[in-house]
């Protein structure tokens, strides 16, 4: 039994439902809703509606609390764009306690973070391929942009690892609110060198 | 698309074009905001502020980029390693002020890269259908504990609007 539905207005011919084939439909058949004719009707594909949800809700179970929090994070300056003040604090709400329940790593050696690093470098090239292929702009574009402030991070560590913290000595450093770029300097640029956001949207980072 | 105005009080300086050319008296407020009742959405403020201090927002947002699924674990896996890079810094003893100070600005860096390749998972506007989802399957876990009603409040303040 199969359903064949209008492809000019979307009337369904269930063969369950009126137990006649669609096939020994006489040739005058039309559409009881918007008369069109027989060749316009096509088989229904059977997707399976359920699954894309599901799909999507084992995506979700994969989120850890740390993604949690940052989507979170993300979605609190969404709002806050949008001028919705309420929602924004209930988001940040969030953010925190997500935060919280992933709790931090402890860490001796600041430069054990490079090794996370350098496994993020080596996803790039094949992650932006992918969204090149797909078409996909805004996947593409925020990965250029972390691929850069990721290189940009690992060449402070790089930095850091011959000189310690007197790199820092008399020395602002600044974080780019938009991409995440990390300017160690007193001159900032007048724009982001990576995602190009005057100046005054990357914040001074205070000890 | 139906918009309303919104001003950005630390932007007006007071002008008051607005008043001038607003067809209904929605601009002129004693709170500084336009009036979201009498609002028509015309946008004859927002052209006439010589601070741009106003903006038209659309009331429903159109449906926004759909994502394969295999971008999405991509930017998942990277999300997650930056998620536990920031852990790991803020997991970090203190040290000198100089030792400090890098180790909270990379923290941060790497919590700005997560928030924009999450965002391009399917969270670019928040009342998009995946935030939505999000905030639905929050409901139904043990995740948040006695804050049902904030989320729930969210998912009303996202919900799209009936003017």
């Amino acid at each position: 039994m199969g359903k064949y539905v209008c492809a000019v207005c979307g009337y369904v011919y269930d063969e369950e439902v009126t137990e006649k084939k669609f096939a020994k439909l006489a040739d005058d058949f039309t559409c009881p809703v918007c008369m069109a004719t027989k060749d316009a009707f096509e088989l229904k594909k059977e997707v399976t509606k359920n699954d894309d949800i599901e799909e999507d809700l084992d995506e979700l179970k994969e989120l850890s609390f740390g993604q949690m929090s940052i989507l979170c994070s993300n979605l609190a300056k969404g709002v806050e764009k949008q001028y919705k003040a309420e929602a924004a604090v209930l988001f940040h709400k969030l953010s925190s306690q997500f935060k919280e329940k992933a709790g931090v790593i402890k860490t001796e050696d600041i430069l054990e973070v490079e090794a996370l690093l350098q496994e993020d470098l080596a996803e790039y090239d094949e992650a932006k391929n992918i969204a090149t292929k797909k078409g996909d702009r805004g996947a593409l574009r925020a990965l250029v942009w972390s691929e850069k402030v990721s290189k940009m991070v690992r060449s402070i560590l790089n930095r850091y690892n011959k000189k310690g913290d007197s790199i820092l000595d008399d020395t602002n450093i600044y974080v780019c609110e938009i991409c995440g770029f990390i300017y160690i300097g007193n001159n900032l640029p007048k724009i982001c060198p990576v995602c190009k956001v005057p100046s005054f949207k990357m914040t001074k980072v205070e000890g | 698309m139906k918009k309303y105005a919104i001003r950005d009080i630390t932007k007006c300086t007071k002008d008051c074009l607005c008043l001038y050319v607003c067809p209904t008296g929605a601009t002129d407020t004693e709170n500084g905001q336009i009036d979201f009742e009498k609002c028509i959405g015309c946008g004859a403020c927002s052209e006439a502020c010589p601070s741009r201090a106003i903006t038209m927002i659309p009331w429903n947002y159109p449906a926004e980029q759909t994502h394969s699924k295999l971008i999405i674990q991509k930017i998942h896996k990277l999300a997650e390693s930056k998620a536990n890079q920031e852990r790991m810094l803020e997991g970090l003893p203190k040290k000198s002020p100089n030792f400090n100070r890098l180790a909270k600005a990379i923290a941060k860096s790497n919590r700005i890269m997560g928030e924009d390749l999450l965002r391009e998972s399917g969270y670019l506007i928040p009342q998009g259908v995946e935030t939505i989802k999000f905030l639905k399957k929050l409901l139904n876990s043990d995740y948040v504990g006695k804050n049902t009603e904030e989320i729930e409040l969210l998912i009303q303040l996202l919900s799209p609007h009936n003017k």
